[in-house]
C-alpha cells in the first residue's frame, strides 16, 4: 500500500500559518493550515518492504492429503478397498480393478495386489491389478481367456418355479425341431378370479401381461351382464329405481353422520 | 400496372403458352419407350375375380404392398420413389436428356473400354506365365506362384475398376437385384457392410469380451444375420428363452466367389460351475459340412440332415441368479475339399466342456463370421428347460458374502460399557 507523504504538506502548512499569525487569531491559523493541506497535494510513496509481504504473494502449502499407496503389492483385497489414492493418474486401473471420481484406483474383486506395466496396451501407462493367485502374473499372455470367478452360491429355491404349460398348435414353423417335432406355443394361464373369466392375456412387449382394448370392451358380454332396455313412458320402474337411489344416499349420509360426527 | 408490366405481358404470355405446350408434349410423351403406368388400360380377363398382378417398382399403398408382400416379392424403394415411378415419364436412366450427363457418360465408357483391354491384357499374361516353364524363371517354381497370385489379385481389382463407375450397377445393387455370382454386386455388397454392421459385431465382440475368451483372435469377414422363427435378433440382444426354445436361422453372406462347406457352432461361454468357483463353456448346437455360396445365403439350422448334425438344436437357459449368459454362433469354414466326419465328431465331442479353441485347431477350420445373443432367467425359463429335460430350474444363485478383512468395530457409547452383569441394577 503506498503511504501518502504528510511532511511536505505539513511543512507548507505550518508556514503559512507562521506567515500569517501577527494578523489572525489562533482557530484562523489552524483553518487556515487545514485548507493549505488541503490544496496540496497529496504525494504517494513506496517503501522497501511492507506489512502484506508475508501472507499474499507467498506458494501456499496446505496440510498433507495423504495421497499414495494403500496397499502394497500381493496384498490381500477385498471388493471395494481402495489401492492407492492420486492426483491425476499416475497409476491406471487394470485387471479386476475400476477408478472412482478423483482417480482413487480401488479392487472389485477379491485377490492379491499387483502393479504392472502392460506395453502392448499403453506403452508409457503403469497398471494395478488385482489377480486371484498370488503367483499369477499381470500382464496377462496375450489372446490368453479371461481369469474369472463365479463368486456365487447355489441354493434351492424355496418355492420351486412353476413351468408353464405349453398349447400345443398345428402350425408347423420354420424352425421347428429336429425329427419333425411340434413346436409349442406357450400360453400362461393364471389363476382365474371371479369376474375375470375368459380373459385372454397375451405376453406384449417390456413384459407385460395384457389383453386387447377391444377385448376389455366386450368384457360385460363375456360375464353376461343383463341390462334391462330403458321404457320412455315406464313411469313405475323408473319410480322403482329412484327410491333404491335415494334409500342409498340416505344410508350414505346417516354412516357419514355417525362416523365423521363428533 | 407498371410500364414494363405492361411491356412484358406479350412476353409473358408467349412463355406460358410455351409451358403449356411443353406439358402437353410430356402428355403426348417424346422419346419414351414405355408408357406412363398410371395411363396403362387394365386389362380385362375373361373371369369377374380377377387377381391384380401388383408390380413392385409401382405399388404405393400399404394395402397394395402388403398384398404383393403376401406373393412373396418385396416392393422395391422408398414408397416416394414408386409413386414417382408409377406417375412419371420413366425415361431410361441412360437415355436422360442432359448434356452434362450425356458426356460424362462417354467419359466412363471410354474408361471402361480401356479397363476391358487391360482385363484382356493380364488374362494373355496370366496365360502365358502359366505355360511358362518355371526353371526358366528368375527364382524357380516358388517365385512363379507369388508373381501369379500378384497377376490374379490385379485382375480382380481391374474387374472391379471396370464396374465401379457404372451408376446402373449401382442401382441394381441397391434395389437388392444384384448377381452375387459378379465380383462387383460381390464387392458392393462387402464395402456396404464393413461400412456399419460389421462395425457392429466388432464392438459386440469388444464389449462382450468374445475374443479372449472364446477364441484367441477373430477378424469376421462374412455377415452373419441371426433370427428365431420371424424375430431378427440384434448382436448382442437379450432374447427370451421361449424364442430361442427353437433353433435359429442363419443368412450367412460371403464376399468371395465359390462354393465351400461351412461349419455352425452355438457355444454358451457362461455355464456357471460352482465347485470350482468359475464358469465352463458348452455348445448349444453343433453342425458341419453345411454347403455355403455367396447366392445360397440361408442356413435354417433345423434343416441339417444326418450327415450334417453332430449335436441338435439345445435351447438357450439361464439359471436363476446368474450372470447373463452368451451365445456366440460361429460359422467356420471348412478347407477346400475337406468334409468332416459326423459320426465320429458325435462320439468325440461333448457338450460340455466344449472348447471352441481345440475344435478350431483339431478340425482346422477358419472362422469367417459370427453373431451373438445373450440369456438370463425370465418367466419362462422353467419351462424351457423342464421340456428340453434339463434339470436345475429349481436352483438359484445368489452372491457369496466377501468376508471383511477389518475386524468388526467393538460397541461405544455408556450402554455397551454397563451392558455386562456387574451392571445390572443400573440397567433400566
Amino acid at each position: 500500500m503506498l503511504l501518502p507523504r504528510l511532511q511536505p504538506p505539513l511543512r507548507a502548512a505550518l508556514a503559512s500559518i507562521a506567515r500569517s499569525s501577527p494578523s489572525g487569531t489562533s482557530t484562523a491559523c489552524l483553518n487556515e493550515a487545514f485548507a493549505a493541506l488541503a490544496l496540496k497535494p497529496l504525494v504517494f510513496v513506496r517503501h522497501a518492504s511492507h506489512a502484506q509481504q508475508g501472507a499474499v504473494n507467498k506458494a501456499k502449502d496446505g496440510p498433507g492429503k495423504r495421497l499414495g499407496a494403500k496397499k502394497s503389492g500381493e496384498q490381500y483385497v477385498i471388493p471395494g478397498n481402495i489401492i492407492f489414492r492420486q492426483r491425476g493418474t499416475h497409476w491406471f486401473p487394470g485387471e479386476n480393478c475400476a477408478m472412482g471420481r478423483d482417480h482413487t484406483i480401488y479392487a472389485t474383486e477379491s485377490g492379491y495386489v499387483k502393479y504392472y506395466k502392460d506395453p502392448e496396451k499403453h506403452g508409457k501407462r503403469q497398471y494395478i491389478g488385482v489377480v486371484f493367485k498370488r503367483d499369477q502374473v499381470l500382464p496377462l499372455p496375450r489372446n490368453s481367456h479371461r481369469r474369472r470367478r463365479l463368486n456365487m452360491v447355489a441354493v434351492k429355491m424355496e418355492v420351486p418355479p412353476t413351468a408353464t404349460e405349453p398349447v400345443v398348435t398345428d402350425l408347423l414353423l420354420e424352425g421347428s425341431g429336429v425329427g419333425g417335432r411340434k413346436e409349442v406355443k406357450v400360453r400362461k394361464k393364471k389363476g382365474e378370479r371371479k369376474g375375470e373369466e375368459g380373459r385372454n392375456l397375451k405376453l406384449r412387449p417390456g413384459y407385460m401381461y395384457r389383453e386387447a382394448n377391444w377385448e376389455i370392451g366386450r368384457a360385460a358380454e363375456r360375464a353376461g351382464v343383463n341390462v334391462k332396455a330403458f321404457k320412455p313412458r315406464d313411469r313405475w320402474t323408473a319410480w322403482k329405481k329412484r327410491e333404491v337411489r335415494f334409500a342409498k344416499n340416505a344410508e350414505k349420509r346417516s354412516l357419514g353422520r355417525k362416523i365423521g360426527g363428533k | 400496372m407498371s410500364g414494363c408490366q405492361k411491356a412484358a405481358r406479350p412476353l409473358a404470355q408467349c412463355l406460358r403458352s410455351s409451358q403449356a405446350l411443353c406439358q402437353s408434349a410430356r402428355a403426348i410423351r417424346l422419346f419414351t419407350r414405355s408408357s406412363r403406368l398410371s395411363e396403362e388400360a387394365v386389362t380385362e380377363t375373361a373371369s369377374f375375380t380377377t387377381t391384380p398382378i401388383y408390380d413392385p417398382e409401382a405399388v404405393t399403398s400399404s394395402k397394395e404392398e402388403k398384398k404383393l408382400m403376401k406373393t412373396g416379392v418385396f416392393p422395391i424403394g422408398s414408397r416416394r420413389r414408386r409413386a414417382a415411378i408409377k406417375t412419371s415419364e420413366n425415361i431410361l436412366f441412360e437415355q436422360l436428356p442432359y448434356q452434362c450427363f450425356q458426356e460424362a457418360r462417354k467419359v466412363l465408357q471410354a474408361d471402361r473400354e480401356e479397363k476391358l483391354q487391360l482385363i484382356a491384357k493380364e488374362r494373355l499374361r496370366i496365360s502365358n506365365l502359366i505355360a511358362t516353364d518355371p526353371k526358366s524363371i528368375n527364382g524357380g517354381r516358388k517365385f512363379k506362384q507369388v508373381r501369379l497370385d500378384s497377376m490374379r489379385r490385379h485382375l480382380e481389382y481391374l474387374k472391379i475398376q471396370a464396374d465401379i463407375n457404372d451408376p446402373l450397377i449401382k442401382k441394381r445393387f441397391e434395389d437388392g437385384q444384384g448377381d452375387m455370382t459378379k465380383p462387383i454386386y460381390r464387392y458392393l455388397a462387402d464395402r456396404k457392410w464393413r461400412d456399419y454392421q460389421r462395425k457392429i459385431i466388432v464392438q459386440r465382440i469388444e464389449q462382450l469380451a468374445v475374443v479372449p475368451d472364446v477364441l484367441p483372435f477373430f477378424e469376421p469377414t462374412a455377415e452373419v444375420r441371426l433370427a428365431f422363427r420371424q424375430k431378427n435378433v440384434q448382436p448382442g440382444e437379450f432374447v427370451d428363452s421361449r424364442i430361442s426354445e427353437v433353433s435359429a436361422r442363419l443368412k450367412v453372406q460371403v464376399f468371395d466367389k465359390g462354393e465351400r462347406l461351412v461349419t455352425v457352432a452355438v457355444v454358451d461361454s457362461d455355464v456357471p460351475i460352482v465347485d470350482k468357483d468359475w464358469f465352463a463353456s458348452r455348445c448349444h448346437y453343433l453342425a458341419a459340412n453345411i454347403p455355403l455360396s455367396p447366392t445360397e445365403t440361408s442356413l435354417p439350422l433345423s434343416k441339417a440332415t444326418e450327415g450334417q448334425l453332430i449335436h441338435p438344436w439345445l435351447p438357450a437357459f439361464a439359471q436363476k441368479g446368474s450372470p447373463y449368459h452368451r451365445y456366440t454362433v460361429f460359422v467356420l469354414q471348412q478347407k477346400p475339399g475337406q468334409i468332416l466326419d459326423t459320426a465320429t465328431l458325435k462320439e468325440k465331442i461333448k457338450r460340455d466342456g466344449f472348447s471352441m479353441r481345440r475344435f478350431v485347431d483339431r478340425n482346422n477350420v477358419t472362422p469367417i463370421g459370427m453373431s451373438i445373443f445373450r440369456s438370463i432367467w425370465d418367466e419362462g425359463t422353467a419351462g424351457v428347460m423342464q421340456r428340453a429335460g434339463i434339470e436345475g430350474a429349481d436352483i438359484e444363485f445368489k452372491r457369496k458374502k466377501v468376508v471383511a478383512l477389518k475386524p468388526k468395530q467393538k460397541a461405544r457409547g455408556w450402554e455397551a460399557r454397563h451392558a455386562s452383569d456387574k451392571y445390572k441394577s443400573l440397567r433400566r
